[in-house]
């Protein structure tokens, strides 16, 4: 005996004990526990004393627990790890056994966010296996946790713990159980099960690891109170499984409460039989009251005797209870007896008495019985000797008038009720009457007939007659009473249903309803053309609605919203000449008239801008109409006559395939940058349908003209200082490639095409770019010119080289990109060995981007290559020191690539520096933007990078640019519309696109561009041509 | 600053609305009051702007970037949406009307959109004086 | 990293209600790490306060400064001077540089904008989560790396409690039951025996319990 508690008795004995739950009050009052305490005597062995369950703050277990045993009811203390640390714990469980109890739970706690003062500090010093390992060794081994020997009085405690089989993961459950029976539990109280089936299995577990020899195992069963509750439970409370079957047993039932019982004691019945359970702990909450109804069916009663349950403190008021109660017996007993007795007596009494009574009554009975026979006999006699008469009679009269009438009627009637009454006969009722009378003859021959039998004879009649009445066409008595009130209300509904049904007044309806659908139809139509922006049209449609319907608010709201929009949407006005549109309520004529001049003449400015003349023109023109001496109008006429200066003729426009092969004779002067279609959007009429261009050159520029006479010479006579400004730097001259292809690219010592100013030895390059596989995002306009090459890098190469006259190649590696097809560097060499393989002329090989692949694949490369000259690229600051390694090692040079800035760009060239290659094999990429997306930063940054290079001698910035260009400008959205009339021929404009961009990036700078349409490339030769 | 008269700031994506802001208020479309900011990109702006304009005497803050999907730096508009929405949440904090500040996205090509954006937010801060008004 | 979050404006106005002149002052540690207390935040901060003061009819005086961390005296050092030239240094750091301000510079009224949270991770941008609770007596070794001190409610060190259900903790369903990833990754492990083992009651001291904690490395002293 560990404790030698009633429950550690009940289990050892080998009987299925019984525990059941009794919950502290949430307030001081003892009588509560008290009374739950009386519910349970007798029918557990001993009674869970809750810890503050579910984190509430109730009375300690402690307290209520000791009041529990006051009453005779054998306490399990819980106690819960949240609220105490280890010296709380330590010190009540002192109290705990010096106030007699014995039996105590040891469990870690519901966390305090469920109850009512989420706010608390969880204490959690230790976890439910810890304290049972505490509490052991306190009672085992006479120690405080810190180790301390205690010197008396050990807490002795038969130590319970929880399980939760339902609980995940399921298989971990046995487990964490036999580490509570290792820490020290004597017995197991489990959560409340449903499912047996899943409780049954984590038992076998349990059995397979021995412990239901080491622990005993009580099944915690709880009856569900309502479907509510059961509901609850199944949703709401982590770790219980409540299965559907359940549900639906509480749902069908008629009783919840008396099916929840039910419930409970079948789940006791077949836990019972599960090996290993050693009885059942029954949580009614706060139903203390189902225990004993429960464990009787369940028949677990009575429970053996209660052993040991002996309260050590009992209260003066429970000694003077105990001794009134007592005294109260005894006189309650002495009072009874003495009540018996007198009763006893009074009984012998009253029954002589009765006696008496009975004897005389049953003498004056018989007396009365006598007399009663003989008049009987007289009255019988007298009565059939007048019915004899009576039948003797009629017959008489029957017999003399056989076939006449009613003569019948005065000798039977009075017999037959009042039914036939003053009705003539019909031969049919006669021949009943007959039959009648016939029966009454027989009636005389059977004189001894009783006055009863004769009645019987007579009402059977009489209903006969009744019978045949209602077969006589008198139906007035059919329609009963009951169904008149059925009857009644129809009338009232009728007319009601039949207005719903039909159209009650057909004469209005149809016309109403089909004008209110006619309403609803230009509403919807007014809505459509207000969501299109349409507002003429929408306010059309509201005032026809208006017309139909004055007062509908919708078509008010969508007029006053049509008006609203009449000035934002401008299309919806006529253009010009149409007049000035319906003035909106809200302005004076005069206003209106204002109003539209100003924004007649704003259009025109707009029209001007975008290089509309003729728009423009009309806009003005329609303003100075309308009021003739506007000034702003005027002025703008005046500019649309000056600025336009091919005359509004549009008639005449003829497709002109993009500038020009020589410069036009009546601009002798023109310069270059014209040529170079400068300007992208000129107001020219397009060539009305964009015919693809003809594959090969849709844009020929022959040689520009160029100025012949130097700028010296132009400016004789001014000082040399006001218009030169000589670099003190220059860029390095940085050589790609090998043998007499070989390019080189920088050594200017002044600003780009600054003839004038300084050197500049080397005219910038153009390399052709060639992908590893065929392009996906390219537009067609760009792949028609390599259609037949595109799946071969190598044959990609040579076209550019052969027909397109490539001086450099690109090689994109776009292929090897980890979030696209991902090849692996081994197959992007391969590629990057074929091109080489196939031309002389230099190659950039330029990666995918992603820095660690680069690092691969470019390395892979160049062990394949043998001493090919390639230029490796992009090195950015995640692979430069890897790449720079080798670029180093194979005398390499690189494009040092950096976002965007001028700081980084010089650092990454620092970096490269340090790390031991030379400023002379590196070239920088800037990360650049096409036309449209940025050029204007790129430039920026270019040109501040140039100037620091060239004025401010800042030497690592003296290096080449490299502009990988293409891919920019036909990644742009303007590059992969197809042709139109507002944005023209596809291809021209991309070609433009690349070719503006390539020439804004020379003019920056751009040393080596790398580009893709062989047009735009031939532009730009020409351009730079022309500017050397 | 006149009452009545609203005093808006509009940060816009360059590439939104192309018409100037000058030419929409002569045209009699663009409210009175309403200032457009154009920015290379929407995506840069900063929440302390938008802050910073209402401190600075704005009675409301707009931004205009582009639709889904056609953002020039492909989620520019995006960020910008987040960084409104920051903002927003200040304001809340500052027991002033989140409403104040408000991210439209209007497409590239058209100038209605913009100043249906303008005039919502005048009308915004009309109805918050006339509120302020009755509430005394 | 330290994890922290703005304080909300409300109650930072209420701090400086009556100051006329505040230095906002951010850390380029932690915070601004987990953008709670950087150089983007203090901006927004002043900013805000700024905007909220006007709106109180009320303008302040604001000055922006971070420094590289709050938490070094070198890098504190001229707080010492500039911090009395205000009403108030409101501190974007953690607390550890509201305390430090607060210790090393006399005359300087120090205010934390920041409720410093927790140690945690960045899970994606914009979340973070709760890893270690700095107790001072790691199990890690023990537990798979998952750490049941910080990452369980009621930091239980022998399994998961009744409340664990499908992986998740009874307290809230988006948070895991650590226990059960622990089970997991034991069992990923091939050490399932180790759940087995009861844990012992551990000394909290290390954890704070035993007081304010220091460390101090003899060979780095000066």
């Amino acid at each position: 005996m560990k404790a030698a508690s009633n429950l550690e008795h009940v289990l050892r004995s080998g009987a299925f004990a019984v525990t059941g739950e009794l919950g502290p009050p949430k307030n001081g009052n003892p009588e509560v526990v008290r009374e739950k305490a009386r519910l349970l005597k007798g029918v557990v062995d001993a009674a869970n004393i809750t810890d503050c369950q579910t984190a509430i703050v109730r009375m300690s277990s402690l307290t209520a627990g000791l009041i529990a045993l006051s009453e005779g009811v054998e306490p399990v203390m819980q106690m819960t790890c949240r609220d105490r640390n280890r010296i709380g714990m330590q010190s009540d469980l002192l109290g705990a056994s010096a106030l007699g109890l014995k039996n105590l739970l040891c469990i870690t706690g519901d966390h305090q966010k469920f109850g009512n003062h989420p706010q608390s500090k969880g204490v959690f010093d230790m976890d439910s296996i810890q304290m049972l390992g505490m509490v052991r060794a306190m009672r085992d081994e006479k120690r405080f946790q810190c180790g301390e020997a205690i010197k008396e009085a050990e807490p002795r405690f038969f130590l319970g713990a929880a399980a939760n089989p339902f609980a995940d993961p399921f298989e971990y459950r046995p487990i964490r159980l036999g580490k509570k029976v290792a820490a020290g539990a004597d017995f197991i109280q489990t959560q409340i099960i449903y499912n047996v089936e899943k409780f049954a299995r984590f038992m076998e577990m349990v059995r397979d690891l021995g412990l239901h020899e080491k622990a005993f195992i009580l099944a915690g069963v709880t009856p569900p109170k309502s479907l509510g509750m059961a509901r609850y439970m199944k949703y709401n409370v982590p770790g219980l499984d409540v299965p559907d079957g359940i549900l639906s047993r509480l749902r069908d039932a008629k009783d919840q409460r008396e099916e929840g019982i039910e419930i409970a004691v079948d789940i006791i019945r077949q836990v019972r039989e599960i090996p290993g359970v050693a009885g059942v702990h029954i949580m009614a909450i706060e139903w203390e009251q189902a225990v004993a109804e429960i464990a009787s069916r369940a028949g677990l009663l009575p429970r053996p005797a209660y052993q040991n349950v002996v309260p050590v403190l009992v209260s003066e008021a429970t000694i003077e209870e105990a001794v009134a109660t007592a005294k109260k017996e005894v006189e309650d007993a002495l009072a009874h007896e003495i009540d018996r007795a007198k009763a006893e007596a009074q009984a012998s009494r009253d029954l002589v008495a009765r006696e008496k009574e009975r004897v005389q009554s049953e003498l004056t009975g018989l007396r009365k019985d006598l007399a009663a026979a003989r008049e009987d006999v007289r009255s019988r006699e007298a009565e059939l000797g007048r019915m004899k008469e009576e039948l003797l009679k009629t017959r008489q009269e029957l017999l003399e008038r056989p076939m006449t009438t009613v003569s019948v009627q005065p000798s039977i009637t009075p017999s037959l009720g009042p039914e036939g009454a003053g009705e003539t006969l019909t031969p049919r009722e006669r021949r009943v009457l007959k039959s009648i009378s016939a029966g009454l003859d027989a009636l005389r021959k059977g004189l001894g007939l009783s006055e009863d039998q004769f009645s019987a004879i007579r009402h059977f009649i009489e209903a006969e007659l009744t019978i045949h009445a209602e077969v006589f066409p008198e139906s007035r008595a059919v329609p009963t009473p009951i169904s008149r009130p059925m009857e009644s209300p129809l009338p009232e509904m009728a007319p009601a249903q039949a207005e719903a049904a039909a159209p009650a007044p057909p004469e209005v309806s149809p016309e109403d309803q089909e004008r209110r659908k006619q309403v609803t139809r230009l509403i919807a139509k007014g809505n459509v053309s207000l969501q299109k922006r349409a507002a003429q049209e929408a306010m059309e449609a509201f005032d026809a609605a208006l017309a139909l319907d004055p007062g509908n608010q919708k078509a008010r709201d969508g007029l006053a919203r049509a008006k609203g929009l009449l000035p934002a949407a401008p299309q919806a006005v006529p253009t010009a000449g149409g007049g000035i549109p319906p003035c909106p309520p809200e302005l004076t004529p005069e206003e209106w008239q204002r109003k539209w001049v100003i924004r007649l003449v704003a259009r025109g400015n707009v029209a001007l801008q975008k290089g509309d003349m003729e728009g423009a023109r009309a806009s003005f023109e329609e303003a100075l109409r309308i009021e003739p001496e506007n000034a702003k109008a005027k002025k703008g006429l005046a500019a649309v006559e000056s600025g336009a200066a091919p005359p509004p003729a549009p008639s005449e426009a003829r497709p002109e395939p993009l500038p020009v092969s020589e410069p036009p004779p009546s601009q002798p002067s023109a310069p270059k940058p014209e040529a170079m279609a400068a300007k992208p959007a000129p107001p020219e009429p397009k060539p009305a349908p964009p015919s693809p261009s003809p594959v090969g050159v849709p844009l020929a520029v022959g040689e520009l003209p160029r100025e012949s006479t130097s700028l010296a010479e132009r400016a004789e006579g001014v000082d040399k200082g006001l218009y030169l400004d000589p670099a003190s730097g220059a860029i390095r001259a940085v050589r790609i490639g090998d043998g007499p292809s070989a390019i080189t690219v920088g050594g200017e010592s002044a600003l780009p095409f600054h003839l004038f100013e300084g050197e500049m030895p080397f005219p910038p390059r153009i390399a052709f770019e060639v992908l590893d596989s065929p392009p996906e995002d390219w537009p067609e306009v760009l792949t028609r010119h390599y259609s037949d090459v595109l799946a071969d890098p190598a044959a990609w190469a040579r076209k550019c080289v052969n027909e397109y006259g490539a001086k450099a190649i690109c090689l994109s590696l776009v292929s090897t990109d980890p979030n696209g097809r991902n090849l692996s560097a081994g197959e992007g060499a391969k590629a990057a060995k074929s091109v080489l393989d196939a031309i002389d002329v230099p190659v950039v090989l330029w990666g995918c981007g992603n820095a660690e692949k680069d690092t691969e694949t470019l390395r892979e490369i160049t062990s394949l290559i043998g001493s090919r000259k390639v230029c490796l690229s992009p090195l950015t600051d995640a692979n430069f020191r890897n790449l720079g390694a080798t670029a180093m090692a194979l005398q390499l040079p690189v494009v040092a690539a950096t976002p965007i800035d001028v700081n980084l760009a010089k650092q990454l060239n620092i970096l490269l520096q340090n790390l031991g290659l030379p400023l002379e094999n590196i070239l920088m990429d800037p990360s650049i933007g096409a036309v449209g997306y940025g050029l204007e930063y790129t430039y920026s940054v270019m040109e501040r990078i140039r100037l620091a290079a060239l004025t401010q001698q800042d030497d690592k910035l003296q290096v080449p640019f490299v502009c990988n260009l293409g891919r920019e400008v036909w990644k742009a959205k303007e590059c992969k519309l197809p042709s139109d009339d507002v944005m023209g021929d596809q291809e021209k404009r991309g070609i433009l696109m690349e070719a503006v961009t390539a020439a804004t990036l020379l003019l920056a700078g751009g040393e080596l561009l790398i580009m893709r349409h062989p047009t735009a490339v031939s532009l730009t030769e020409t351009l730079i041509k022309s500017f050397m | 600053m006149t009452e009545g008269h609203s005093n808006i700031v509009g940060f816009c994506c360059n590439y939104a609305g192309r018409v100037s802001e000058e030419v929409l208020r002569e045209a009699g479309l663009m409210p009175d009051g309403v200032r457009i900011e154009r920015l290379p990109c929407t995506g840069r702006l900063e929440v302390t702007t938008l802050l910073d304009a209402l401190e600075a005497g704005a009675d409301a803050v707009f931004v205009a970037g582009c639709e889904e999907g056609t953002c020039h730096n492909l989620s520019g508009s995006h960020r910008a949406h987040k960084k409104v929405g920051v903002a927003k949440g200040i304001l809340a904090e500052l027991d002033m009307d989140p409403g104040l500040v408000e991210m439209f996205f209007v497409p590239r090509a058209e100038t209605g959109p913009l100043v249906s954006a303008a005039r919502e937010m005048a009308s915004r801060v009309a109805g918050g004086k006339k509120g302020q008004r009755s509430e005394r | 990293m330290i994890i922290a979050e703005r304080k909300p404006l409300r109650e930072i106005l209420e701090m400086i209600s009556g100051m006329e002149k505040v230095l906002v002052l951010g850390c380029r540690g932690c915070v601004a790490v987990c953008s709670a207390g950087g150089d983007a935040e203090v901006d927004v901060l002043a900013s805000a306060l700024k905007l909220g003061r006007k709106r109180q009819g009320k303008a302040i005086h604001i000055d922006k400064d971070t420094l590289v961390r709050q938490c070094d005296p070198e890098y504190l050092e001229p707080i010492k001077t500039l911090g009395r030239e205000y009403d108030a240094v409101l501190s974007m750091a953690c607390g550890v540089g509201v305390n430090f301000i607060a210790d090393r510079c006399p005359g300087v009224n120090v205010l934390p904008a920041v409720n410093t949270s927790f140690f945690g991770a960045n899970l994606s941008s914009g979340e973070w989560k709760e890893m270690c609770a700095g107790c001072g007596a790691c199990v890690l070794h023990l537990t798979g790396g998952l750490c049941p001190v910080a990452r369980c409610a009621k930091s239980l060190s022998n399994g998961p409690c009744g409340g664990s259900v499908g992986g998740r903790c009874e307290i809230d369903p988006n948070v895991s039951c650590v226990w059960n990833l622990i089970y997991d990754k034991l069992s990923e492990l091939k050490r399932s025996e180790d759940m087995k083992e009861i844990m012992p009651i551990r000394d909290w001291r290390t954890a704070g319990h035993g007081g304010p904690r220091n460390r101090r490395r003899e060979d780095l002293l000066p």
